[in-house]
């Protein structure tokens, strides 16, 4: 190769460099300016709940922070340990809510959706497809949508769910607003709430589990069964052990969807009756955009955000572990 | 060899599985399938004929279930009520969604070919901003995203919906995993033949991502067309909401009325259930491989 090439092929090469460079700059920079919007969200958002806020009063001249929206510092996080105002009352009894809610879908989804997958899989693969898509539906479908349809089956007149009752010889119920009927020690709006979630949710983990289930490879459970195993055996001893990390991935998106529950509980119960349904979503809503509470509200945020940040923490760590078969 | 083994296992008679897939116990797990398949129905069934019920059956205790005399009235009702312009919601739901497909598709997978095939300082950085973005929930961004709208006076406008959402996280990681696949030569090819780098993204990157971009498009569009509390926050003049806000606020005025709130209801919740049954295959993929809902 001649110099004068050599020289040629290098200016092409470094022309590329810049060339790279320009259009990295390029992508880069307008994306970088939009993310300050993202910066100064979260960063109002952390400062929000040292305060007491609200959009209504001017306040200081930064963020409108201070003057009459005075710093109080740790005082609402104090408030919502010890306090015995409504509002710290609301929170406690909000957050036990989220939790009952979240502990609750957690254990029935994954009864229905584990058994249900696998008999699923063990049918002829064009109904495999047909039985998937179906079942999918109510996961596509509006929350409203749902909770519209729900609270219309719950109805205590014309329900679907009373008249099933009614069928069976027992006094209807009202399903979403009684505050003292209580099942296995839940409120009866709590179960509603629940199974409203559970049917519109566990068409996910049932498709996340159908596509596990596939990657296991049939040889194994042949071998089982050869070996002597029948089929409930060859279920617990074989196929769940080698879900286990898609068990917990199940496990860790399913409670993190819980905790933020929102849409149903507000149009089916509006945390009612008498508090029974209050989840911390709710109660944030409430707080910021009814009361103009926004300091406060900011608070429960973090809160609601820290639990949810654990959780999928504890996620990446557990998940660590490599599986192989 | 082991494809070999595999068909003549899946082939011959014993197989052990087949016992469980069409013996007597076959025909239990169909029962079961087709019971979990109705109860997964009725809500929708329900609905669908409550809708055509009229006034005087929907108050019938008990309810029936078959419409006695099915009628039309409640959707004629609702596509004439004065103060419900429907068309407006529909463009409304429509407008946000399709614009947030839109620069969501762009800003992916533009941000995703540059994470996946460019080297630049403050790469890991960069990205890691983007992965904190992902995990952090709305309920930590929900009022200040409200204070600055109020500032800027975005609030009730359909830009209030979009302004936020120009670089989905998610999309970005499912994009630059699909771009990371496409080989190097064929992008050099085209730098060889004198493409500059945004004609290599545009014409050869682009062009490639068929399938993802559906995915994620299609994904993209049925959060927001399906998107509640954002929207009820922000959007407060009714004639700018979308159309779940309206349906909840439609039904607080006719809240004894099930049989116009259902037929409500269906005219919100079956458009989307068309989309589904086109894009049933992607969507569902789609679903499992983001872990977005």
């Amino acid at each position: 190769m001649s110099a004068s090439t050599l020289r040629a092929v290098k200016r092409r090469q470094s022309g590329l460099a810049a060339e790279k460079r320009r259009f990295v700059l390029g992508v880069t920079i307008p994306t970088l300016i939009y993310e300050a919007l993202g910066v100064l969200t979260i960063g109002w958002a952390l400062a929000l709940m040292f305060f007491e806020y609200s959009s209504g009063r001017a306040g200081g001249p930064i963020l409108g922070l201070g003057g009459s929206n005075p710093f109080v510092g740790l005082e609402h996080f104090r408030n919502m340990i010890v306090g015995t105002s409504l509002e710290a009352r609301l929170f406690r009894t909000s957050l036990k809510n989220t939790l009952i809610f979240a502990f609750g879908v957690l254990p029935l989804n994954l009864a229905i959706t584990l058994p249900l997958a696998a008999l699923i899989e063990s049918v002829r693969s064009r109904l495999k497809i047909a039985f998937r898509a179906i079942y999918f539906l109510p996961v596509v479908t509006a929350g409203v949508g749902v909770a519209m349809m729900w609270g219309y089956i719950f109805d205590p007149q014309y329900g679907l769910a009373n008249a099933v009752v009614r069928l069976l010889g027992a006094t209807p119920i009202a399903w979403l607003s009684d505050p003292r009927a209580t099942f296995l020690g839940l409120s009866i709006g709590m179960w509603a709430v629940i199974v409203t979630r559970l049917w519109s949710d566990y068409g996910y983990n049932l498709v996340i589990f159908i596509a596990a289930l596939q990657g296991i490879p049939d040889q194994l459970q042949e071998a089982a069964i050869i070996d002597g195993a029948n089929a409930w055996q060859c279920f617990w001893k074989v196929t769940v052990p080698l879900l286990q990390p898609t068990l917990l991935f199940v496990c860790v998106m399913t409670m993190l969807d819980a905790f933020q529950v929102f849409d149903i509980i507000q149009v089916m119960t509006q945390g009612g009756p008498n508090y029974q349904t209050r989840v911390l979503m709710l109660d944030i809503y409430e707080n910021a955009f009814r009361y103009q509470r926004m300091g406060w509200a900011a608070a429960v945020g973090f809160v609601l955000a820290i639990l949810v940040m654990g959780i999928t923490v504890v996620q990446m760590r557990l998940l660590r572990t490599e599986w192989e078969y | 060899m082991a494809t070999l083994t595999r068909t003549y296992q899946s082939t011959r008679k014993g197989n052990p599985l087949d016992k469980v897939r069409y013996g007597l116990k076959g025909y239990l797990v169909h029962f079961l399938l087709i019971v979990g398949l109705a109860l997964t129905l009725m809500p929708f069934v329900w609905m669908i004929l409550a809708s055509f019920k009229v006034a005087t059956e929907i108050m019938r205790v008990p309810p029936t279930f078959w419409p006695e005399n099915p009628t039309l009235n409640n959707y004629q009702t609702i596509l004439q009520d004065p103060k419900l312009p429907l068309g407006r919601f529909y463009l409304n739901s429509a407008f946000v969604a399709v614009a947030n497909v839109c620069t969501s598709l762009f800003t992916s997978s533009l941000l995703g070919y540059l994470f996946a095939k460019y080297e630049f300082r403050g790469k890991r950085l960069f990205f890691g901003w983007f992965m904190l973005g992902m995990m952090i929930p709305g309920t930590l961004t929900m009022i200040p995203g409200y204070l600055i709208l109020a500032k800027v006076g975005l609030l009730n406008t359909l830009w209030a919906l979009i302004v936020f959402s120009a670089v989905n996280a998610f999309g970005l990681f499912m994009l630059r995993q699909f771009i990371e696949t496409l080989p190097n030569e064929l992008l050099d090819a085209a730098r060889i033949d004198g493409a500059s780098e945004w004609q290599v993204y545009l014409r050869v990157v682009l062009p490639q991502l068929g399938p993802a971009l559906a995915t994620l498009g299609t994904l993209t569009f049925m959060s927001n067309w399906n998107a509640y509390l954002w929207p009820m926050v922000v959007i407060t003049k009714v004639e700018r909401r979308t159309l779940p806000v309206i349906l909840t606020w439609y039904n607080s005025q006719h809240s004894s009325r099930p049989n116009i709130t259902m037929a409500a209801t269906v005219m919100v919740v079956v458009p989307i259930l068309v989309v589904y049954f086109f894009f049933q295959r992607w969507i569902v993929q789609g679903f499992t491989m983001s872990g977005l809902k």
